[in-house]
C-alpha cells in the first residue's frame, strides 16, 4: 500500500460555498456539493391546519405533482386538498369511515389513491375533478396500493404478502404474485420499479411480464419490504442495500432503520419513520427518531442532514420538483391536546432566526408554487 | 411573449480535447482540437500547423477519442456529447476539400439511469472491439463496434464500482478488458473486467491490485509487447500489470494533480504528463527482456520538462513537437529540447488564444462612441489574464516611419504614368513640405523642383495630361509629371491666400474666404472658368466625382463658417443650387461627396467628430434623408479610397472610423487604432492596395481588413482574476485576483512574480477579522511547502493597463465581489469590495467585510468598513446605496454623511443569493438553487418586498434584467430562459409567479450578463428591429449576444430556422431540436422564444441554389407589406444580423 498523501486542497476549495463559487465558474465539478449544501437547510415555509383542526387529525399527505395543492388524510376518514401557497382548504370528501392511513395523488393530478387500515373498502381510487372525489375503484383488501411507474394505467395493490396488479380503468386483476416462501413482513408495500418491468413485494423481486419469481431477498427485519431506487439497479430494505441484478448486499445503512424512504428528484433520499408505522411496533424506534427525518444522498448513500422536527412525524411527501417538502407532525404531548397540521419545508433555506426561536411559526413569506 | 436573437460573436476557446493520428489521409498527420461544439481539423506541416477544416456539432462534446479500425490504415473519430449522442466520424478527401462524414452515430442515453457525478469517461479498444463508457452511476455503458452498422447501440452493464474516477482499455488481451480505478469506504483500487461482447456482460476479473494510492486518479494503458497499467496518483506514479509491480514517488511532483497525458512513442516507453501547476514531465519505462522474450517494466522514471499553459489535455506531434490543449490558459504549440534553457526543455512556439473560463466581464465604453469593449477575467491561476475585445476593422502595419507634425498627405505617381503604382509620398509640414520616395521597401526624401517645397502643401494630386498639382497657400501650381518641373501657375489677385482647395482629374476648386474660384486643367495650363463669392466664409470644399468613370464633377459641395450650412453649387457656373443649414453650431471641417452601391452621399464631418450625411441628387443637387452619428472627439477628416473593389471613406480622427456600405446602408466601423490625423491610399509596387496614416508622431504603411472582427488584446496577470468593475472618474479597473503563494521557512512566500506583486504600490490589509469562535487565522505553524491562496485588490490603469496598486489580503480573507459606486451625496466614486473568510471546513463563511476604497491621487485609501455575518457574493449600486447579497440576505446599505455603511433593510427568503441586478426599485435576484426572485425596495417604508418568483428550481449561474418586466437567466446545465411579470394576471398569487417565457439549450454555462453593445449604437440605419443587447461570457471562453425583437421577425426568423434545419445537414447527425431542448434533469422542453442566431448565420454560408431552397415559401414583411420573401432580401436581412457582432 502506498502512503497516504497529504489532504488534498481539492476538497477544501470544494467544501466551502465562497469558494465553491468561483470554481464552479471555472468549469470544476461542484454540483454534487452544491445539492448537499442544499440539503442541509430546510426552512418552515408554510403550516396548514385545518378549520377545525382541534378536532381534526392528519395521518398521511401527499404533494400533487405539478401542482399547487397538497392532498391531506385525517384520522376521521377524510382527504383534504389545500393550496400549499395560502394554506387554504380547497375542497374535502369523506373517503372512509376510519382513518385514512395513505394518500397518492398521480402524475397529472386527476386521480388519487387513499387507503385506509381497517373497515372494508380498503383502499379507493378517486377521480378528482371539479373540487369534487368521485369514486371510481374500490379495491378491498387492498392494504397498500401504488399508481404504477411509468405509464400510469395499472394499480399495485398488497394484500398481505400478496401484490396484485389491477387495470386502472376496469379494476380487473391483470396479474397476481404471491410468494411461494413468504417474508411475511409486517408492512408488506409491493411496489413496482421506474420502468415497470421490476416488481418488489415481500422482499421477493418478480418479473413483471412473466410473473416469474427471479429472486427472495434475505429478511433482515421484521417490517419493512423494501423498495427500488430510481436508478433502478438497488434496492433498499430498511438498512440493506441489494444489488439488483448480482443480489450483493452493497452496504448497509444503518440510519435507515425502520424508515420509509422516499426519493427526491435531486438525487437524496428522505428516511423518516412515520406515526402510522410506529404504533405496531413502538418499542423498538425511540422517540427522538420518530421526530426527524434524515437527507441522504442518492449517489452513495452518505449522510447530509438529520434535520429535527420536534414532533412525531405522521408522513412525509417531496414535491415533484424537490424543492419542498411536506411534512405531518403530530404535536401529542400527554398534558395538551392533540395537534396535527402540514408543515411545509422549503428545500436549502436556512430557518431564520425568529422562526427558530417560536418554531411552530411559519416564516411570512412569499408564495410558492410546489 | 418574450422574443429573442442570441448569437455568438466569439466562438468558444477551451480546448476539450486533442489528438493526433492520420485522419485525412494515410500519409497526413493531423492534429484534432475539440472546443466545446466544435472540432478543428489541422494538417502538421514542416512550417507548422495549417488548419484544415472547422465543424460544428450540435451538441456539447464531452469526450474525443481515435481509433484504427484493424483493416484500416486511417483513423476515425469517436465523438461523445454531453446529452450522450455518440458518432464516429471519418475525414474524406473528395477532391480539394475535406469532407467529414459521419459513419455511424446514436444516441446511448438512458431515461432511468442517474448521470455519474464525476463527469463521463470513454475508451476504445485498441483493437476497436468496443467502445467502453461511464455515464451513469453504477453502469458500464458499452458499444459493440460493428464495421457496417450506421447506428451506435449501447449497451448497459452493471458495474459493482461506485465512484469510478477512470476507466481505460488494456493492450494485448484476447477479450475487450477494461481497468477501472474506483473507491470504497477502504480507499482506491484498481482492477481489471474481461469482457464478453457476445453476451454482453462482464466475465471475469483478470486481476486487480487493492489499495493504490487515495488520490489516484489516472490510468495510462501501455500498449503491446510491454502491455499492464500505469497508476497516475497525486505525489506516486505505479506500473502494475498483474504479476510485474513497480512504484515511484518523485519528489519534483508539487501538490498539483496530473491531469492528463500524451504517449510519445508507439512502443509506449515514454509518455507526458501535465498537472495543473502547468508543469510538464516526463516519464520513462525502462524494459528488460525476460527469459520468454517478453518485455517486462524494471523501472519508471520521471523527469520535469518545464512549464506550459495549465494542460487539459497534451498530444505529442512529431519532431519533439507538442500540441497543448488548455482551458485556463492559451493553448499551445511548444518544442522539446534536447538541452535545457534555463532548467527547462520546453519551447514555446505558438500560443493560441484562450478566453475561458471567463469568470467575469466589463463593458466599457472608453471611446464614447456608443461601442463597448469587453474587458474579461479570463483564465485561472498563473495563466489568469485580462483580455480587451473590440470589434473593429484592423490595419496591418507592413512599415512605420517616425515623422511627428504631419498636417496633410497625398500619394502620387511621379514621372512613371505606366505603372499602376504610385512611387511618392507627399507629406505637409507647417510651413514646408517633404517628398518621400518609395524604391521597393526602402523609403527616401527626395525632390520635385516643380514644387514649392517651403511652404506647407494643401493639396497633391495627379491629375490628366501626365501632370501633378500642387496647392499651397499662395498659388495652385502644375508640374509636368515627366519632368518634374512647373508648368503653370494660378494665383489669387493681390496678397490674397488660398484657404481651402479641392480637385479631381481635371477640376480644381479653391476658396479664398468668402470667394470661390473653378479652375480647369489643361494640358499645361490652368484656366480660370468662373468665381463667385458666397454669403460666408467656406469652411471646406469638394469636388470629387461622384461617377467613378468620370474625372469631372457637375456640382460642388462647401461647408460653410458663421451660418454652418453645406451648399451644393453647380458647374461651370457656380451657382448655389441647394443649401442644407446644419443645426448646431460647431463648423463643418470636411466636405465629401460619395457614391456607394450606386447611392450618392455626402458626407460633412463637423469640429467635434459628428459627422452628418445625406443622399445627394446628382442632377438637382437636393440633399435628403439627413443623419447624424458621432465618429470621435474631435475635428475629422474625410478621404475616400479603394479597397477590394469598393469605395470607402476613412475619418481621420482620435477615433478613425471607416465608412462602407452595406445593402445600401451605412456601416461605420471602428479602425484599431489609437488616433489618425491623416490618411491617403497607396498603391505602391511594395506596398500594394495598402493605406498610409499618418498619427501624431508617424506614418504607418499597412493593408486594412475587409471585414470588421473582434480584436483581443492580452493583459497577462500570472495569477487568478475573478470580478473586475470599471471606474471612470480615476480611469482605472479594479480586479480582484487570487494567487497561491508557498509556505517556506519564514512564512508564505510567492511561487512566482504576478501583477500583485510587480504593482507600482503594494499595501496590505492590516484589518484582520478574528475568526469565529476564536484562534488566529495566519497559519504561523503551517507545513513547509503547503500552498495558501491570497487574494489581491488590483486597481489597474484604463489605457496602459498597469498596475498602479496592489492591496493584499491577509489568508484566509478572500475577495468575494467588488463594484464602483457612486455613492449617497458624496462626491467620490468608490470602489466598494466585499470580503469573507474562507475556512476549508466551513461550509459557508460565517463573517466578511464590506470596505470602501478611494483611488484617487495614485492612493488607495479605506474609507470605511462595516462587518457582515457571511459572504457577499454580490455588490450592486441602487440608488446611491449600496446593495449586497449576502449568504441567504438581500440588504441595503445606506451610504451616511458620516461616511458610514448603515444597513437600511434587508429580507431573507434565499439559499445563497449569488447573483443581483437593480434597475429602478427593482431588484433581480439569482439563487443557489431556487432560480430567481423579483423583489422591490420600497423607499417610503424602507423594506425590500418579495414581488414574484420563479417556482421552478434552477441552479442558477447568472441573471441580468432585459426590461421592466423581462427577466433573462442561465443555468448550470447550459440552458438560458426569460421568466416574464405577469402584471395584467387576474389573482395575486398568478402576480405572484414569474412564468418562464422562453427557453433555450445555448450548450455552455454563461457566467455573466452585461448591458453593452460590440458594435456602434445610435447609428439608426439597422433593417433589424433589435432592442437592446446584453453581452455574455462563459466558461468554455466564447462571448454571445442577446437581445429582444418584435414577434413579427421572430416568426419571420423562426420560419428560416425551421427550413434551415432541414436543409443544413450537421455533422454527426444530432437533430438541431433535440441539441437546442431545454433540458433540466429529467424535465425536457422544447426552445422556444429564442432564436439560434448561428443557425441563422450560417444561411449565408450556403450555396445559392440551398439559399433558394431555404426561402422558398417564407414570407416576411417589408414596409408593412407582406410578400414572398427573395434570397436577396434574407441575405440582407442575416448580414445586417451579422453586423451586430
Amino acid at each position: 500500500k502506498c502512503p497516504d498523501p497529504r489532504p488534498s486542497r481539492l476538497h477544501s476549495f470544494n467544501y466551502n460555498l465562497a469558494s465553491r463559487h468561483f470554481r464552479t465558474q471555472a468549469g470544476f465539478p461542484t454540483a454534487s456539493y452544491d445539492r448537499r449544501h442544499v440539503h442541509t437547510h430546510f426552512a418552515p415555509w408554510r403550516t396548514i391546519r385545518s378549520a377545525d383542526f382541534e378536532d381534526m387529525g392528519f395521518t398521511c399527505c401527499d404533494i400533487v405533482p405539478n401542482s399547487k395543492f397538497v392532498i391531506v388524510g385525517t384520522h376521521q376518514g377524510e382527504a383534504k386538498v389545500f393550496n400549499i401557497n395560502d394554506g387554504v382548504e380547497q375542497f374535502s370528501s369523506i373517503c372512509h369511515t376510519y382513518s385514512v392511513n395513505s394518500v397518492k395523488a398521480n402524475c397529472s393530478g386527476e386521480l388519487a389513491l387513499t387507503t385506509t387500515l381497517w373497515r372494508s373498502p380498503q383502499t379507493i381510487l378517486w377521480s378528482i375533478r371539479n373540487n369534487e372525489f368521485q369514486s371510481k375503484l374500490r379495491l378491498a383488501e387492498v392494504t397498500h396500493c401504488e399508481f404504477s411507474q411509468a405509464s400510469q394505467d395499472r394499480l399495485l395493490g398488497t394484500l398481505n404478502e400478496c401484490a396484485v396488479l389491477y387495470d386502472i380503468n376496469t379494476g380487473s386483476k391483470v396479474s397476481t404474485f404471491t410468494p411461494t416462501i413468504p417474508n411475511l413482513y409486517t408492512q408488506n408495500r409491493a411496489t413496482l420499479c421506474r420502468t415497470d418491468e421490476l416488481l418488489l413485494s415481500d422482499g421477493v423481486l418478480w418479473d413483471v411480464r412473466s410473473c416469474k419469481e427471479i429472486h427472495k431477498f434475505d429478511k433482515f427485519n421484521q417490517n419493512i419490504s423494501g423498495v427500488f431506487h430510481p436508478n433502478c439497479l438497488e434496492i433498499i430494505a430498511n438498512t440493506e442495500v441489494w444489488d439488483l441484478r448480482t443480489f450483493h448486499l452493497l452496504q448497509t445503512v444503518p440510519v435507515l432503520d425502520q424508515r420509509k424512504v422516499t426519493f427526491s428528484p435531486m438525487n437524496v433520499i428522505y428516511g423518516a419513520t412515520l406515526g402510522s408505522d410506529q404504533d405496531q411496533d413502538t418499542d423498538t424506534t425511540a422517540y427522538d427518531t420518530r421526530s426527524s427525518f434524515n437527507v441522504l444522498d442518492a449517489y452513495d448513500y452518505s449522510s447530509i442532514a438529520t434535520i429535527d422536527v420536534k414532533r412525531t412525524i405522521n408522513d412525509l411527501s417531496v414535491s415533484g420538483n424537490g424543492s419542498l417538502i411536506a411534512v405531518v407532525e403530530d404535536h401529542s404531548v400527554y398534558d395538551s391536546k392533540q395537534e396535527t397540521y402540514v408543515k411545509i419545508y422549503a428545500v436549502g433555506i436556512k430557518k431564520s432566526e425568529r422562526s427558530e426561536e417560536e418554531d411552530d411559526e411559519e416564516v411570512p413569506e412569499s408564495d410558492e408554487e410546489g | 411573449m418574450s422574443h429573442h436573437y442570441v448569437v455568438t460573436a466569439q466562438k468558444p476557446t477551451a480546448v476539450v480535447a486533442c489528438l493526433t493520428g492520420n485522419f485525412t489521409s494515410p500519409t497526413d498527420l493531423n492534429l484534432i482540437i475539440a472546443r466545446n461544439n466544435q472540432v478543428e481539423i489541422d494538417l502538421v506541416t514542416p512550417e507548422g500547423l495549417r488548419p484544415l477544416k472547422e465543424i460544428n456539432i450540435n451538441g456539447a462534446i464531452a469526450v474525443m477519442r481515435h481509433f484504427r479500425p484493424p483493416d484500416s490504415n486511417k483513423d476515425l473519430l469517436f465523438i461523445l456529447t454531453r446529452r450522450y449522442n455518440v458518432m464516429i466520424l471519418e475525414c474524406r478527401m473528395v477532391g480539394d476539400s475535406i469532407t467529414v462524414i459521419t459513419k455511424a452515430n446514436g444516441n446511448v442515453s438512458d431515461p432511468v439511469g442517474i448521470p455519474s457525478e464525476g463527469g463521463v469517461i470513454a475508451a476504445i479498444d485498441p483493437k476497436a472491439r468496443v467502445i467502453g463508457m461511464c455515464l451513469y452511476q453504477g453502469l458500464f455503458t458499452i458499444i459493440p463496434m460493428d464495421k457496417d452498422a450506421s447506428e451506435l447501440k449501447a449497451t448497459n452493464l452493471r458495474m459493482d464500482e461506485l465512484t469510478v474516477y477512470d476507466v481505460e482499455f488494456l493492450h494485448g488481451c484476447l477479450n475487450p478488458t477494461v481497468i477501472v480505478i474506483h473507491m470504497d469506504n477502504d480507499g482506491r483500487h484498481v482492477k481489471s473486467h474481461e469482457i464478453n461482447l457476445r453476451d454482453k456482460e462482464f466475465m471475469k476479473i483478470a486481476w486487480k491490485q487493492d489499495n493504490v494510492e487515495t488520490e489516484a486518479t489516472m490510468l495510462i494503458p501501455v500498449p503491446s509487447p510491454i502491455g499492464g497499467v500505469v497508476v497516475i496518483g497525486r505525489e506516486s506514479i505505479v506500473y502494475h500489470d498483474g504479476s510485474n509491480y513497480h512504484a515511484v514517488a518523485p519528489l519534483t511532483f508539487r501538490q498539483s494533480t496530473i491531469n492528463c497525458y500524451a504517449r510519445v512513442d508507439s512502443k509506449g516507453q515514454r509518455y507526458l504528463l501535465g498537472n495543473m501547476d502547468g508543469q510538464l514531465y516526463m516519464l520513462f519505462l525502462g524494459t528488460s527482456e525476460t527469459s520468454k522474450g517478453t518485455m517486462s517494466v524494471k523501472d519508471i522514471k520521471v523527469e520535469q520538462l518545464g512549464e506550459i499553459s495549465i494542460p487539459e489535455c497534451i498530444t505529442y506531434l512529431d519532431n519533439g513537437f507538442l500540441y497543448i490543449g488548455s482551458r485556463h490558459g492559451d493553448s499551445q504549440l511548444v518544442r522539446l529540447s534536447s538541452d535545457a534553457i534555463d532548467g527547462s526543455y520546453v519551447i514555446p512556439v505558438e500560443n493560441f488564444t484562450n478566453l475561458a473560463p471567463i469568470l467575469d466581464i466589463a463593458v466599457v465604453d472608453l471611446d464614447r462612441q456608443g461601442q463597448g469593449q469587453i474587458i474579461t477575467c479570463s483564465g485561472s491561476f498563473k495563466d489568469g489574464s485580462l483580455r480587451i475585445i473590440r470589434i473593429g476593422i484592423g490595419i496591418q502595419e507592413h512599415a512605420c516611419i517616425d515623422l511627428p507634425g504631419i498636417k496633410g498627405m497625398w500619394s502620387l505617381k511621379v514621372g512613371m504614368d505606366e505603372s499602376p503604382y504610385e512611387n511618392t509620398l507627399v507629406l505637409a509640414f507647417v510651413g514646408h513640405t517633404r517628398i518621400l520616395t518609395l524604391s521597393g521597401e526602402e523609403v527616401e526624401e527626395t525632390e520635385i523642383p516643380g514644387f514649392a517645397s517651403d511652404s506647407q502643401t494643401f493639396l497633391c494630386a495627379n491629375v490628366e495630361y501626365d501632370q501633378i498639382v500642387q496647392v499651397t497657400a499662395e498659388s495652385v501650381r502644375l508640374v509636368k509629371s515627366s519632368t518634374k518641373l512647373l508648368v503653370a501657375e494660378w494665383q489669387p489677385e493681390g496678397d490674397r491666400s488660398i484657404g481651402v482647395v479641392s480637385c479631381n482629374g481635371t477640376q480644381i476648386v479653391v476658396a479664398s474666404a468668402r470667394d470661390i474660384f473653378y479652375i480647369v486643367i489643361e494640358d499645361g495650363n490652368l484656366v480660370e472658368k468662373s468665381r463667385k463669392t458666397l454669403a460666408y466664409e467656406v469652411a471646406c470644399l469638394d469636388i470629387t466625382p461622384l461617377d467613378e468613370q468620370e474625372n469631372k464633377s457637375d456640382l460642388v459641395a462647401v461647408g460653410l463658417w458663421t451660418d454652418i450650412s453645406a451648399v451644393i453649387l453647380s458647374l461651370p457656373d457656380l451657382e448655389a443650387i441647394y443649401t442644407e443649414k446644419l443645426s448646431g453650431e460647431i463648423i463643418p471641417r470636411s466636405i465629401l461627396m460619395t457614391t456607394f452601391e450606386g447611392i450618392h452621399y455626402l458626407l460633412c464631418a463637423l469640429g467635434d467628430g459628428s459627422m452628418f450625411y445625406f443622399i445627394l441628387d446628382k442632377t438637382s443637387g437636393q440633399l435628403t434623408d439627413k443623419k447624424k452619428v458621432t465618429l470621435g472627439t474631435q475635428p475629422t477628416t474625410l478621404r475616400t479610397f479603394r479597397s477590394f473593389a469598393t469605395t470607402n471613406v476613412f475619418a481621420c480622427s482620435d477615433r478613425p472610423t471607416v465608412i462602407y456600405s452595406s445593402n445600401h446602408k451605412l456601416v461605420f466601423s471602428n479602425v484599431n487604432l489609437k488616433e489618425v490625423n491623416h490618411m491617403c491610399s497607396l498603391n505602391a509596387q511594395a506596398y500594394p492596395d495598402s493605406l498610409a496614416l499618418a498619427t501624431k508622431s508617424s506614418v504607418i504603411l499597412g493593408t486594412i481588413d475587409e471585414i470588421q472582427k473582434l480584436h483581443i488584446r492580452t493583459v497577462p496577470l500570472g495569477e487568478g482574476p475573478r470580478r473586475i468593475a470599471y471606474q471612470e472618474a480615476s480611469q482605472t479597473f479594479a480586479v480582484s485576483t487570487m494567487r497561491i503563494d508557498v509556505h517556506g521557512r519564514g512564512g508564505a512566500k510567492p511561487m512566482r512574480n504576478s501583477a500583485s506583486t510587480q504593482a507600482q504600490n503594494i499595501t496590505c490589509s492590516s484589518n484582520i477579522l478574528p475568526k469565529p469562535g476564536g484562534g488566529n487565522p495566519t497559519a504561523a505553524n503551517a507545513e513547509v511547502g503547503q500552498e495558501v491562496d491570497v487574494h489581491n485588490l488590483l486597481v489597474i490603469d484604463q489605457n496602459t493597463f498597469e498596475v498602479l496598486h496592489a492591496h493584499q489580503f491577509v489568508p484566509p480573507e478572500t475577495i468575494s465581489s467588488l463594484m464602483s459606486a457612486k455613492l449617497g451625496d458624496d462626491p467620490n466614486t468608490y470602489y466598494v469590495v466585499a470580503t469573507s473568510l474562507v475556512f476549508p471546513d466551513e461550509p459557508e463563511p460565517k463573517v466578511g467585510r464590506i470596505i470602501i476604497f478611494h483611488y484617487h491621487d495614485n492612493k488607495l485609501t479605506q474609507v470605511a468598513e462595516t462587518k457582515v455575518d457571511g459572504t457577499c457574493y454580490a455588490l450592486v449600486e441602487f440608488n446611491g446605496k449600496v446593495l449586497a447579497g449576502i449568504g441567504s440576505f438581500v440588504r441595503l446599505y445606506e451610504w451616511t454623511n458620516e461616511k458610514e455603511l448603515r444597513m437600511e433593510c434587508n429580507i431573507q427568503n434565499m439559499i445563497a443569493a449569488l447573483y443581483l441586478k437593480a434597475k429602478g426599485d427593482f431588484i433581480l435576484v439569482g439563487d443557489l438553487m431556487r432560480s430567481i426572485t423579483l423583489l422591490q425596495h420600497k423607499q417610503m417604508e424602507g423594506i425590500f418586498v418579495e414581488i414574484a418568483r420563479d417556482c421552478e428550481p434552477k441552479w442558477m449561474r447568472a441573471v441580468e434584467i432585459l426590461d421592466d418586466d423581462t427577466f433573462l437567466g442561465s443555468e448550470t446545465n447550459g440552458n438560458l430562459f426569460v421568466c416574464q411579470k405577469d402584471s395584467a394576471a387576474t389573482t395575486d398569487e398568478e402576480r405572484q409567479l414569474l412564468p418562464e417565457l422562453a427557453r433555450f439549450h445555448l450548450g455552455d454555462t454563461v457566467n455573466v450578463f452585461r448591458h453593452g453593445s460590440l458594435v456602434m449604437q445610435n447609428v439608426g440605419e439597422r433593417t433589424t428591429p433589435v432592442n437592446g443587447c446584453v453581452l455574455y461570457g462563459t466558461c468554455n471562453g466564447a462571448i454571445g449576444i442577446v437581445t429582444q425583437i418584435p414577434q413579427d421577425f421572430y416568426d419571420f426568423l423562426h420560419g428560416l430556422e425551421e427550413r434551415l434545419k432541414k436543409i443544413i445537414k450537421s455533422v454527426g447527425k444530432i437533430e438541431h431540436t433535440y441539441y437546442r431542448n431545454f433540458q433540466i434533469h429529467t424535465k425536457v422542453e422544447p426552445s422556444e422564444g429564442f432564436i439560434d442566431g448561428d443557425l441563422i448565420e450560417s444561411f449565408l454560408d450556403l450555396t445559392r441554389d440551398k439559399m433558394r431552397d431555404a426561402v422558398l415559401g417564407l414570407e416576411l414583411t417589408l414596409n408593412g407589406e407582406r410578400k414572398c420573401a427573395d434570397v436577396e432580401d434574407v441575405i440582407k436581412i442575416v448580414e445586417d444580423l451579422t453586423r451586430m457582432h
